[in-house]
């Protein structure tokens, strides 16, 4: 399971732009396999800001290994709190959470 | 006896109307959707993903991804799009199963995602979205996967 996510998040002109990394071997059940190892991927990622939903994935194990997303939303502003909630495939969740610079 | 059946009955009701609460957030197609994960080819995994729907090809959202790509492990996507999606899902044909990414783009926000996936061999990549008033828009591209990294 993941041991720690890397945030960052910029405001600029009420757009808050978001790059975030998550740590996952993103082994699917072949690759799993391959390298003698058990499946393990992120399925479930959602990203809250101000108690909305600002971004949502369902994914598979064919993101690359350590999923790095960048995105931008509005609605937030400096300061604001962003939580990353992920799932994977075991069921095991994880958060984190940065301030918005 | 009678008074038994009766309990039962009223715990089933329970659990009946307590069973949709749960997810009320967001939505997780894993669990939605599940055979939509198991296809093995892009089209029967956007018709369990999307339905029977007609999908229309558009200009209107920009994929950016490589034609070349010298490592298989890690494609960097872009998509980007003006369009009111409510849904935007990422298929390849290149791995064992298809579908790989689908984002549910919250109210009012505009679809702008980067990330990067996995391919084992050169194939097509496909993309579609469905718009809030429930079209289905596509576009697709083919991505050259050099194995061994020797970029010819």
């Amino acid at each position: 399971m993941a041991k720690d996510m890397k945030i960052k998040a910029k405001e600029k002109n009420g757009v808050v732009n978001v790059k975030v990394m998550f740590t996952s071997l993103m082994a699917d059940a072949e690759e799993a396999e391959k390298k003698k190892i058990k499946p393990e991927f992120i399925t479930y990622i959602v990203g809250k800001s101000n108690d909305k939903v600002v971004f949502e994935a369902t994914t598979s194990g064919f993101m690359s290994e350590n999923p790095l997303m960048k995105f931008s939303f509005t609605g937030a502003k400096k300061g604001d709190e962003l939580e990353f909630t992920i799932t994977d495939n075991h069921g095991k969740t994880e958060t984190g959470s940065k301030k918005i610079k | 006896m009678e008074r038994r059946n009766f309990l039962s009955m009223g715990v089933v009701a329970a659990a009946a109307i307590l069973m949709p609460t749960t997810g009320l957030m967001a939505t997780n197609f894993r669990e939605t959707k599940a055979k939509a994960w198991d296809a093995e080819k892009s089209p029967e995994a956007i018709k369990a993903m999307f339905g029977d729907g007609e999908l229309i090809p558009t200009d209107k959202i920009k994929m950016t991804a490589p034609k070349l790509a010298e490592n298989g492990g890690s494609i960097p996507i872009r998509l980007k799009s003006d369009l009111d999606i409510e849904t935007i899902a990422f298929f390849q044909d290149a791995n064992p199963r298809s579908a790989t990414v689908v984002f549910s783009v919250p109210e009012g926000q505009k679809v702008n995602y980067s990330f990067r996936v996995k391919m084992r061999q050169t194939a097509y990549v496909t993309v579609v979205a469905k718009t809030k008033d429930g079209k289905l828009h596509t576009l697709n591209k083919e991505i050259d996967v050099s194995i061994g990294g020797c970029g010819g």
